[in-house]
């Protein structure tokens, strides 16, 4: 059980003001604190990028030393191209979650079951996961080095010959209709679905939700035809963190070179409708004892010139444990047990976010406070000081990430999905040389330029954003419980 | 494998060291021997709360996070039954800042009633947050209250209600501290790419003068806690919520950390529920189709404690069906020998996810803190071949003693009414 126990003590000054019952004597004597360093940036990971004849990017991380291999497969095949498209509900989720469930014999016969598949994986203790969101779907494999063969044969039966069982099909859309009606009764996933809803629209790809029971819609021929259809090589790329043996790249790089090289279409052939935003929205539950509030505004893509300046103003604001929204809501009021701030990035677009459960009754309170600290924001500059401490904590964040060759996989995984360097997903901003297999070197731009900007954004241009894109009319205010 | 330096400075401090190369980062990690089990009945829920405050200043840092946030640290805390936990993360070329803000707070806590109201409040939230406003929330809890009579192990870490912990007092606070806040009853552990004797000497610098015998003198605390009874007749609670799907949990007493049944019982439970080729979900969701999800898992506490199986039962299956199908996989690993390869799978799963454990500083500090606490340091390296000189006889053997009816506790928690 992991408790957030955190604070820190903006209201020092009354701790001191106030009664002294609980100071002990045995404060040590004489102790200067440590001098603070500011930590270099550890390298950033110079990645080798290669494309295999089928057409597909792959992006290659060298790991010596670490006895764990990591491969993600990751396709522009996430519930708004689904939306896009017109197709039912939950089909892309469907189509990645069912790729384990079950593969087809290379003769066109029986292949594996899905329980064999995941017994397989089981035996060598390897790790299979997949995450879906509403631009991506992404497959992972881990596993130790010396178990590598059999986990690329396995990891063969999902990527290249998914089946889609009638049953499985079935049984997968049963559960998860109750796994989401489960879900649904947390006040805090009823809130973040009516934020989307509320941002962007309730029929937009990136507002929409359908009823758990459109879950009993699904057939195997919306899966087959979802695979077909988006999961072709031209519509994805992997990144791979392997050891230096020649041999394992070589095994990952067959393995992948046989993901089927066409899509019938890809992400890109669908255009997203501009989002249209409403003001106000608020569910009443009753005798709920917290709301969960939502606030936020949609703004724009990762790679819009304000976007990492967005990224610290949402910081300062309530991105870190000192942030000015943890200390007013939860230090000073006691209102909540968190609250966060920050931008999220999609594909198409990009909002802030403000996200908090605060007791019922201080609801419209804790609004007017939120509002308040914005309002903040844009007439008083921030102090060299707080700006200094936000961010050497972004960037000690990037370090934490860059610790480790898990982190680094998903640092590149975001990095190309941002089109931060050439990829093969139709609509970001590189060009693939698809023409030949050779291999370049690639850095991981977008990372670099986020630390530039933090390094270097002023009080000013702090205040300057603010100004620009925390207007009170623009945002969106979701509540779920009490107004 | 975790190569380990340890050490234990005169005031008492359990200093340990992984020495970790190709990594920037350095772990610090501090446990003290206090978690719920050592709360007065009547205020449960302060050890958890107690940790909160420890975030709240010291005199002569009155703002715990600033100097940490300018290192480039991340930090945080958690608390359970058996410990307090307090972990940062940051560049290795700041340790000391880690170091000396540890110190610094197990000896010069300052709280001031205004601080302690505020906090109150927050740990109130989040006992709202978590187990009030949340379906099943309270599952745990009425579980852990039919499973335990006797022992603390019967209230869970967050408190038995929001009075206790809106109860609490500044003297009581400190009382707590002097108690169990000392170095005596601490284990600082640190994984860094730092040669450990430089480790040794820093520790020396910062916590050598924290005063040795614990502020009061009083050393390490010894609580004496009431063992549990022997359960000897089933017990049966069942509950209406206005929640999606009816759940059905039944609860086991189980062998205390280092005896051999905790290890059966691991591998037991993950015969039943570790990975979507386990037995629980291949019968129960999979083939028969009466649950949505299921699960099994130990509770890994430092005293006996509990092995649980529970599921989501489909709306079409009886409270009687679903029960009846937990039991018959029960029985079955009472009555029948796991096959050679699935009891290899699952001893191939734990030495793979020891090694994915061991990728990262912050889990290595963790454990070596642990390990430490558990009394056998070199457990950390010894568990995957405990694990791999089970034979299935053995298990089955282990399973016949876990699974017995009347040292059952069966929660149904009825829902699906809306």
């Amino acid at each position: 059980m992991k408790d957030k126990a955190k604070t820190d003590a903006t209201v020092g000054a009354d701790a001191a003001a106030g009664a002294v019952a609980g100071t002990v004597a045995g404060a040590l004597p004489n102790m200067v604190a440590p001098e603070i360093v500011v930590p270099k940036m550890p390298p950033l990971p110079s990645v080798e990028r290669v494309v295999l004849d089928n057409g597909l990017p792959v992006h290659l991380l060298r790991n010596p030393g670490q006895e764990v291999v990591r491969v993600s497969v990751v396709w522009a095949a996430g519930s708004a191209v689904q939306t896009a498209a017109g197709l039912k509900p939950f089909t892309a989720s469907a189509t990645l979650n069912l790729l384990a469930e079950g593969s087809m014999g290379s003769g066109g016969g029986a292949g594996l079951s899905a329980h064999e598949i995941a017994e397989r994986l089981d035996f060598v203790g390897s790790y299979y996961d997949v995450t879906v969101d509403r631009d991506y779907a992404v497959a992972t494999f881990c596993c130790l080095e010396k178990f590598l063969e059999p986990t690329l044969e396995v990891a063969s039966e999902i990527l290249i010959r998914p089946a889609f069982p009638e049953d499985e099909v079935s049984l997968y859309a049963r559960k998860r209709m109750e796994r989401l009606a489960v879900e649904r009764a947390k006040p805090a996933t009823k809130a973040r679905e009516m934020f989307s809803a509320a941002l962007f629209g309730d029929a937009h790809p990136y507002g929409v939700s359908s009823p758990e029971s459109e879950y009993l819609g699904l057939r195997r021929e919306d899966a087959t035809a979802f695979w077909s259809r988006f999961y072709g090589a031209e519509n994805c790329f992997a990144v791979c963190s392997l050891s230096d043996d020649p041999a394992q790249r070589e095994a990952v790089s067959e393995l992948l070179g046989r993901l089927p090289a066409r899509s019938m279409s890809t992400s890109g052939d669908y255009a997203m409708p501009a989002p249209v935003s409403d003001g106000y929205r608020f569910l009443p539950m009753e005798g709920a004892v917290q709301s969960a509030v939502r606030i936020g505004r949609v703004l724009f893509p990762r790679h819009h010139p304000d976007f990492v300046g967005m990224q610290v103003v949402a910081t300062i604001l309530g991105g870190y444990f000192g942030s000015r929204l943890v200390k007013v809501l939860r230090e000073q009021m006691g209102y909540t047990y968190g609250v966060m701030a920050a931008m999220v990035n999609l594909r198409e677009s990009g909002y802030l976010a403000i996200a908090t459960e605060v007791t019922a009754d201080a609801t419209a309170d804790a609004v007017e406070r939120i509002f308040a600290e914005m309002g903040r924001l844009k007439t008083e500059l921030v102090t060299e000081d707080e700006l200094d401490t936000v961010r050497r904590s972004m960037l000690g964040d990037v370090m934490r990430i860059l610790d480790g060759p898990f982190g680094i996989v998903d640092v590149v995984i975001e990095n190309i999905q941002i089109g931060g360097e050439t990829s093969g997903l139709p609509g970001s901003s590189g060009v693939s040389s698809r023409a030949s297999d050779g291999a370049s070197e690639c850095k991981c731009d977008y990372l670099a330029d986020f630390v530039r900007q933090v390094e270097t954004i002023t009080p000013g241009r702090v205040m300057e954003l603010a100004q620009k894109y925390l207007d009170r009319e623009a945002f969106t205010v979701v509540i779920v419980g009490k107004e | 494998m975790i190569d380990y330096s340890e050490h234990t400075l005169a005031n008492g401090l359990r200093v340990v060291v992984n020495r970790a190369p190709s990594t920037e980062m350095a772990a610090v990690n501090v446990l003290y021997r206090v978690g719920a089990r050592n709360e007065n009945p009547l205020r449960t829920g302060f050890a958890h709360l107690f940790e909160h405050l420890m975030f709240r200043g010291t005199r002569a840092v009155p703002d715990f996070d600033a100097p940490l946030h300018k290192a480039s640290a991340e930090n945080n805390a958690f608390t359970n039954n058996d410990y307090t936990d307090y972990y940062i993360t940051l560049p290795r070329e700041n340790v000391e800042t880690a170091l000396w803000i540890e110190a610094d707070r197990m000896t010069g806590l300052q709280i001031s009633p205004e601080v302690l109201e505020a906090e109150k409040k927050v740990v109130v939230e989040e006992f709202n947050q978590r187990y009030i406003n949340q379906p099943y929330g309270d599952q745990w809890l009425l579980v852990r209250q039919m499973a335990y009579k006797v022992h603390p192990y019967r209230w869970p870490t967050i408190g038995l209600s929001p009075e206790h912990i809106m109860g609490a007092s500044v003297d009581e606070v400190m009382a707590f501290y002097r108690r169990y806040y000392n170095p005596a009853n601490a284990i600082l552990s640190v994984a860094a790419d730092i040669e450990p004797a430089r480790i040794f000497e820093m520790a020396e610098k910062w916590f050598g003068a924290v005063p040795g015998e614990g502020i009061t003198g009083a050393g390490r605390p010894v609580d004496v806690l009431p063992p549990e009874p022997l359960q000897t007749q089933a017990r049966r609670m069942e509950v209406e919520r206005d929640v999606p799907a009816t759940a059905i949990t039944i609860a086991f007493p189980m062998g205390g950390r280092t005896s051999r049944n905790y290890y059966a019982c691991d591998i037991l439970s993950d015969l039943l529920a570790g990975g979507s080729s386990a037995r629980l979900y291949e019968s129960l969701v999979r083939r028969q189709r009466l649950f949505s999800g299921v699960n099994a898992y130990i509770t890994g506490d430092l005293d006996p404690g509990l092995f649980v199986v529970t599921g989501h039962l489909l709306p079409e299956v009886s409270v009687s069906a679903g029960e009846e199908a937990l039991w018959e996989e029960l029985r079955r690993l009472c009555g029948e020998p796991a096959g050679d390869y699935e009891l290899e799978k699952v001893k191939n799963k734990f030495e793979a996810e020891t090694a994915f454990g061991e990728l990262n500083v912050m889990n290595r500090a963790m454990n070596l803190g642990f390990y430490d606490m558990v009394g056998d340091l070199g457990l950390i390296n010894r568990e995957v071949e405990i694990y791999r000189s089970f034979s299935a006889g053995e298990l089955v053997d282990e399973a016949g003693a876990t699974f017995r009816h009347e040292r059952s506790s069966t929660l149904i928690y009825n829902g699906g009414k809306r």
